[in-house]
């Protein structure tokens, strides 16, 4: 397949406007990216097709927002963590869980991995991927 | 995570002068306020060239690490703009930024020079102003660096199509390597907090010895005069607040303003620049490097291993070998996390180390002997510069009051930083 000039970013944003949170697939490997990219970084192969993520993941670790890692326009989410997310797809990536504060990182700490599962967060301008604990 | 696997040099190369400046807040004191860049680069460089015994003249490149020159020099090329003041006027060179990280691939860039060929002695060096910025088209005048326009150039470290959008990748810098190193090695809370103090007062007793550190006090008499007899309680008390989930103020750097510049030569030809100097070059086994973008999860803790693993592969070497650490710890929680990956500390056990007082100058496992960005300071580009210059130090066993009990053979230096890229290289006096 030919390399192309695309707007891989645009059509991100774009899809999650339309309600459809999107990766790229590698058609050698099978390997999912996401945020989606040109090439795959498991295979460098640069071959890549849109696919919908499930919204299905994992959460790995929890560390709570504080004075240095919070920002004003953070509060609209109500309470939340920051995290390493593992898609269904395989792709891992740092991301923000709502639905978790203190207390329940308590909770949930001796039994990572969490279920959480991807939701679309509207911004100032524009919308982003954030990813909700999946209570029991 | 892709990986790379390096080769051998083409010849050896040796550092055979280093230079640094006071590390200091320039614009608080009379005598500094009003340094330029030229006269502090310059001072740097020259001191590294009086070290290594060469005349400017016989320097055939240069390079020039700053961080943030736009902002805080108000130039686009600072490389050019410093040529002047330390006898290369005419001389080629490049500007390079990795942000905190620069200091350590201003090393990186050096050695390769040399080892290709192409240039027989380099000078590398690096300056910051991380306390100060420049005023509009003043000759000399700066102002003060404000928190908020810290923080705004801080932003652009990260990528703006994804990072910054998802938020995490951001925020994580600060608390990621502590809840990676207290999960996985079961630590308690109070443990991990701990540690993280520990790290603070052992970096702060460094610094007491160093002459060129920014805050010298121990904690010790900081926390007697706020009525604390046990370092310990003032360590955990309001008077070093938690500013992060685990990070607490004591354990963030101090950005200030500073120099730094080594010379390095090809081994081969180290009698022939150094002249009648006495000191004993000391060759640069090999650098390892990766770079994990803010997205990638545990991004300090991947892109160590992946330096670390390059650089033991190359050289052979493992953390057994090391006689002293350096790592850029502008979150302290870098070097007990850098010092474990690299097997300097053994897994699992780093943290005791450290509470132990066995990674302070005094102890058998020193580690950033200068006082570290928390206590030696962080004048950003230049810190990894500033770290390479007290390692030397030590290694001649030149280091004064701050001097460790066995003079080290061989260091590991880890720089990490710019969201983030990780440099990672072994030093050994030439026998």
């Amino acid at each position: 397949m030919a390399i192309e000039l695309e707007k891989v970013v645009q059509k991100f944003y774009d899809n999650l406007e339309e309600g459809k949170i999107t990766g790229k697939k590698c058609t050698k490997c099978g390997a999912v990216e996401f945020p989606p990219v040109y090439a795959c970084n498991s295979c460098g192969c640069w071959d890549m097709e849109w696919v919908e993520i499930s919204g299905k993941a994992k959460m790995h670790s929890i560390v709570m927002p504080a004075a240095l890692s919070m920002k004003p326009e953070y509060k609209a989410m109500g309470k939340f963590a920051y995290g390493e997310i593992e898609l269904e797809e395989g792709s891992r990536l740092n991301g923000v869980v709502r639905g978790i504060n203190k207390k329940k990182r308590n909770e949930l700490q001796d039994k990572l991995p969490v279920d959480v599962k991807a939701a679309i967060y509207q911004r100032d301008g524009f919308k982003t991927v954030v990813f909700d604990l999946v209570e029991e | 995570m892709n990986q790379t696997k390096l080769h051998p040099y083409k010849r050896g190369v040796s550092i055979i002068g280093v230079g640094c400046t006071p590390f200091m807040y320039t614009v608080d004191r009379e005598e500094t306020n009003g340094l330029t860049e030229g006269e502090m680069f310059g001072y740097a460089a020259l001191k590294a060239m009086e070290d290594a015994g060469v005349n400017p003249q016989n320097v055939d490149f240069y390079f020039h690490g700053e961080a943030s020159p736009l902002n805080g020099s108000n130039y686009l090329t600072p490389n050019v703009h410093v040529t002047n003041w330390f006898g290369m006027k005419g001389k080629a060179s490049i500007h390079h930024s990795e942000a905190c990280c620069t200091g350590y691939y201003a090393i990186e860039e050096a050695v390769n020079a040399v080892a290709s060929g192409k240039y027989d002695c380099v000078l590398s060096g690096c300056v910051e102003f991380g306390d100060s910025l420049a005023v509009g088209n003043h000759p000399y005048k700066r102002e003060k660096m404000t928190m908020e326009k810290f923080l705004q150039t801080t932003a652009w470290l990260y990528e703006r199509p994804y990072t910054r959008s998802l938020m995490a990748g951001q925020e994580l810098i600060y608390d990621d390597a502590a809840e990676w190193y207290k999960r996985t090695r079961g630590l308690t809370d109070q443990e991990m907090d701990d540690t993280l103090n520990w790290m603070c007062i052992n970096n702060r007793r460094n610094a007491s010895k160093n002459p060129l550190a920014i805050e010298r006090r121990p904690y010790e008499d900081i926390a007697k005069e706020a009525g604390f007899d046990n370092v310990m309680d003032y360590m955990r008390s309001p008077y070093n607040p938690r500013m992060g989930d685990f990070l607490r103020a004591g354990g963030l750097e101090l950005k200030c303003d500073g120099a730094a510049a080594v010379v390095v030569c090809a081994t081969e030809l180290v009698d022939k620049y150094m002249g009648n100097k006495s000191h004993k070059p000391i060759e640069v086994l090999g650098v390892g490097a990766a770079c994990c973008e803010a997205t990638t999860p545990h991004f300090e803790v991947r892109a160590t291993e992946e330096a670390v693993r390059q650089v033991y592969e190359l050289t052979g070497l493992s953390g057994e070998d090391i006689d002293i650490f350096y790592a850029n710890d502008f979150i302290i929680t870098s070097h007990l996390v850098a010092a474990e990956i690299a097997g300097y500390l053994p897994y699992g056990e780093g943290w005791k180390y450290i509470c132990a007082g066995r990674t302070a100058y005094d102890g058998d496992k020193p580690i950033n002997t200068n006082g570290g960005r928390t206590s030696f300071g962080h004048a950003h580009a230049a810190s990894g510069l500033a770290d390479l210059y007290e390692c030397v130090r030590q290694m001649r066993g030149e280091a004064g009051e701050g001097q460790v009990k066995k003079i080290p053979k061989t260091a590991m230096l880890r720089g990490y930083g710019g969201a983030q890229n990780i440099c990672t290289y072994i030093i050994r006096t030439a026998d």
